[in-house]
């Protein structure tokens, strides 16, 4: 069979091509591997500093202040459910897998998405690229950056880089793009400097906008870090991939129940605080 | 204050309910095993059944009628190289369960849509569920799917059918919503029955939307379909799984890019479809 000589002819070329780069590149995803992983645990040490009531209370407080007072009382019972389940370590490691990504997405995806947001042409050229990293279903990211990096936390925050990147990027531009031109108008008939421009009148219009991205970005994020249990990334997906695999249905239940907790605590979250950065721009 | 005191785990309680489900509604879980495992067959048989040239042409001729001879190309392209990944069983086979998946989720989306824009009611009600629905990631569907079905193709199918109907029952309602006033005025007026409304007015001036709707939850079954290789769905993403879990990434690599393409070609088709239709005038008063 010749589609046979082909796919081994393959294979062989894409396992001698990983070991070179695995030769030759190494001091590269190792230096990746240590930043991901480093701020990984910087995250993870800080936040199981506190005890669990204490990070419960806090995030209670927090969504009392950026939503209501009922939605207050139930992220911290939420959160307070977590711990009694059993699965406060895990749901802290998701957590902290969760928030490494995204900051990182965000710290790449939103300077790009400003510089697209002035630049037809980046943009032009960057639309057909998210395009195609939206289409495609998130879970095969996991295949290139296991093969460069490795079964562990690493590999997960990679992967989910990856996918939580696009919105960012998209959001900003379009946040960008979208500054009302009789403001723009105004800004340079009291004469601005372009600096002025961007910081007093372009960012706060796109903040909206921004914040929305940095809501998806999140909710991307963390549908891949549930997914990447299986590279190992720690936390409840890897509690989850191991519960169906082994057909322990009482810890996949609880194990699904912390993730649907946190999953709404964090959109409602963020979802509400860009409903207010909204209000307040307008 | 110790959580070990105050362990509780909802898991345990519910556990014995899914042993009691299993127990109890065995005869309806199977029988619907049993329909999904023989439509699923009878799709399957179909794609694989004839040699693969067949497969292409008809599915190129079917792109060249959606949107002409670009589309066929690239029809042409993402089988061919589908093919000569050595994966053309393993494409068939994710080809036959996006199939099914999207074919059941438009038949519960799409009558629920519809009553969904009719009622009000239904709508709020519908809304908050939705809402959790599409937050929840993917994963925490394949949960109580494999709890009752067991590992395999069943609870794939069942997880991506869940998957697959927010997008569509959104943009139904939406579609059905933004109909045009005075096209159902205008129906009313020559007193068209409410059938003829649906079939004539409603419906085609909703397709546009109705397809945005398609190609979203083509695309969403898709990707549940290929994470699904985790609980035994194969197809690619159980090519996937493996190459993943036995570091082959020969293999894993090109069941990769076979998605890939699968993920273009459904994405193209249905968009492409769109296009086709919205060059003819979709607005039935243009005809």
């Amino acid at each position: 069979m010749e589609i046979e000589t082909i796919t081994d002819a393959f294979d062989t070329r894409v396992d001698d091509a990983l070991s070179w780069i695995g030769d030759n590149g190494e001091w590269l995803f190792d230096a990746i591997r240590a930043v991901l992983e480093g701020t990984f645990d910087g995250i993870l040490w800080l936040l199981q500093l506190a005890p669990f009531y204490v990070v419960a209370v806090l995030m209670g407080l927090l969504a009392w202040r950026v939503i209501n007072t009922t939605a207050g009382v139930l992220t911290a019972a939420g959160l307070v459910a977590c711990a009694m389940m059993g699965l406060w370590a895990e749901t802290m490691s998701t957590l902290a897998l969760v928030a490494t990504a995204t900051v990182l997405a965000l710290a790449v995806g939103i300077p790009i998405g400003i510089v697209a947001g002035f630049s037809q042409s980046l943009d032009r050229f960057l639309e057909p690229l998210l395009d195609l990293i939206q289409t495609l279903p998130p879970y095969i990211y996991l295949l290139p950056t296991i093969a460069l990096m490795g079964y562990g936390p690493a590999t997960a925050l990679a992967a989910t880089f990856i996918v939580a990147m696009p919105p960012a990027i998209r959001l900003t531009s379009l946040g960008i793009r979208m500054t009302p031109s009789v403001f723009i108008e105004l800004g340079q008939a009291s004469g601005m400097t372009s600096w002025q421009m961007f910081t007093k009148i372009r960012l706060p219009f796109a903040l909206p906008s921004i914040m929305a991205g940095v809501n998806q970005s999140l909710m991307m994020a963390f549908g891949m870090v549930v997914i990447a249990g299986i590279v190992g990334s720690g936390g409840l997906g890897e509690t989850i991939y191991g519960a169906v695999r082994t057909l322990d249905i009482a810890t996949s239940i609880n194990a699904a129940i912390a993730i649907v907790i946190v999953t709404m605590v964090l959109d409602r979250l963020t979802q509400n605080a860009a409903r207010n950065v909204k209000a307040g721009v307008q | 204050m110790n959580p070990e005191t105050l362990m509780f785990s909802p898991g345990s309680y519910l556990a014995p309910g899914v042993d009691w489900l299993n127990a109890n509604f065995h005869p309806f879980f199977s029988a619907i095993t049993r329909f999904i495992e023989l439509v699923l067959g009878a799709i399957e048989g179909v794609l694989l059944y004839p040699p693969f040239y067949v497969v292409m042409l008809v599915a190129a001729g079917v792109a060249a009628l959606l949107a002409g001879w670009r589309l066929a190309i690239v029809a042409l392209a993402s089988l061919g190289f589908c093919l000569l990944a050595g994966l053309w069983t393993a494409s068939m086979q994710t080809l036959a369960l996006v199939t099914v998946s999207v074919a059941l989720s438009v038949t519960i989306a799409f009558p629920l849509g519809i009553l969904a824009s009719r009622y009000r009611k239904l709508e709020t009600a519908l809304r908050p569920i939705l809402d959790i629905m599409q937050t929840v990631p993917p994963w925490v569907y394949l949960i109580p799917a494999v709890m009752i079905f067991s590992l395999g193709r069943v609870p794939a199918i069942i997880a991506t059918i869940v998957y697959g109907v927010p997008p569509m029952l959104r943009l139904t309602t939406l579609a059905f919503k933004q109909v045009p006033r005075d096209l159902m005025e205008l129906g009313h007026a020559i007193g068209a029955p409410p059938r003829a409304i649906l079939l004539k007015i409603e419906i085609p001036s909703a397709t546009p939307t109705l397809l945005v709707g398609l190609n979203q939850c083509i695309l969403l079954s898709l990707a549940m379909v290929v994470l699904a290789g985790l609980v035994g769905a194969g197809g690619l993403g159980a090519e996937v799984t493996r190459g993943l879990t036995r570091m082959e990434m020969g293999l894993g690599l090109r069941a990769g890019l076979a998605i890939v393409a699968v993920a273009i070609l459904l994405d193209r088709l249905s968009k492409g479809a769109l296009q086709g239709r919205s060059v003819a005038g979709a607005r039935p008063g243009s005809r």
